[in-house]
């Protein structure tokens, strides 16, 4: 029992050892083909730009966060003042049934068409809050087009690198299936992900007031 | 008189082309139409009458810089006002947005407040408000 548990043991650490290797030596082809192919900057470059789509996909994350949150807080605000002149109304019926005279008289129904103009603008305010809020639609899709860009870009290089590392044979008809493929590459840049130590960008309004002002537009 | 302009609205992104057409109606100007990008815009502009431009940058076809300058170079249309409303934050965007003939520049995110006033301010300088 011993004996074959030892050998057991001993044949486990011999397969992890020839795995290990095996990766070892995939590794350093892999190195040499990107190598000898002038591959390897751009690699370097579609690694450097993982983070970047880290930081975007947080953007969304973020952007898409802040706008649940702002359009919950403004119906919370605005069921308030719809609940606010609900009872208002109700005691105002009440007033009328008791006395309809006194409530006019007393200016009790004025009173009462005046908080109601002033909740209808309160509300409105939220709604239009409600309605800005789905701005983040524009901005995440934006960021969303170029993290599937870079995406593309990738499978773009790793299909190019099997391609030119393929044999022969499969190499020919590979180049001709993939050759047609050209990933889009946006020129603009789109909404900025980090402000903090990037100069060459403004972080909201007044900056771009300041901006054009300085430069007599 | 200014609440009988017509706006036309570019931007690839519905969403945005709604909330830009509602905040303009909230403002009183209730004549807007739409369009997805530089190349539908370009068509009617030149085949109706506008008085303003609200228009994105990032677009597919043709986009915001390129419409600028399709507008600028037209005779028939290049007093037409171009407000451009977009993400595009890098200084170099800006000003090249304002030498290419645009009347203002707001960054998205953007608040009713800011598009009331440069849109005031806009047909103030032209004389027509």
């Amino acid at each position: 029992m011993s004996m074959n548990h030892d050998n057991a043991t001993a044949q486990n650490q011999l397969i992890s050892s020839d795995i290990h290797q095996s990766i070892g030596l995939l590794t350093r082809q892999l190195h040499n083909a990107l190598n000898g192919l002038g591959l390897i900057e751009k690699v370097q470059d579609l690694a450097g730009e993982i983070p970047d789509a880290q930081s975007r996909l947080s953007y969304i994350a973020r952007l898409t966060g802040e706008a649940a949150e702002k359009v919950l807080n403004r119906v919370d605000q605005a069921k308030a003042q719809n609940e606010y002149i609900a009872e208002e109304a109700n005691r105002l019926g009440v007033l009328i049934v008791q006395d309809p005279v006194a409530a006019v008289a007393k200016g009790q129904v004025m009173n009462f068409l005046l908080e109601v103009k002033k909740s209808n603008q309160i509300i409105d305010g939220h709604l239009i809050e409600i309605m800005m809020a789905q701005d983040f639609h524009d901005l995440t899709g934006q960021v969303i087009a170029k993290v599937v860009d870079l995406a593309a870009t990738i499978e773009e290089q790793l299909i190019q690198l099997l391609i030119q590392t393929a044999p022969m044979e499969s190499n020919q008809k590979e180049t001709t299936a993939h050759q047609v493929q050209v990933p889009y590459k946006p020129h603009l840049s789109g909404p900025v992900i980090i402000h903090e130590g990037n100069a060459d960008v403004v972080s909201g309004q007044s900056e771009v007031d300041d901006l054009l002002a300085s430069m007599g537009f | 008189m200014a609440n009988e302009l017509r706006f036309l609205v570019v931007d690839d992104f519905s969403t945005m082309r709604r909330i830009v057409r509602s905040l303009l109606k909230e403002s009183g100007y209730a004549d807007v139409e739409e369009a997805e990008d530089g190349v539908i815009a370009l068509k009617k502009l030149r085949s109706s009458t506008f008085d303003f431009v609200v228009c994105d940058i990032n677009m597919p076809n043709m986009n915001g810089f390129e419409l600028l300058n399709e507008v600028k170079k037209d005779e028939k249309l290049k007093h037409i006002p171009i407000l451009m409303v977009t993400a595009e934050a890098r200084k170099e965007d800006i000003l090249l947005a304002a030498k290419s003939g645009a009347a203002g520049y707001i960054v998205k995110p953007f608040t009713k407040v800011t598009l009331d006033e440069k849109i005031s301010l806009i047909l103030t300088k032209l004389g027509l408000k």
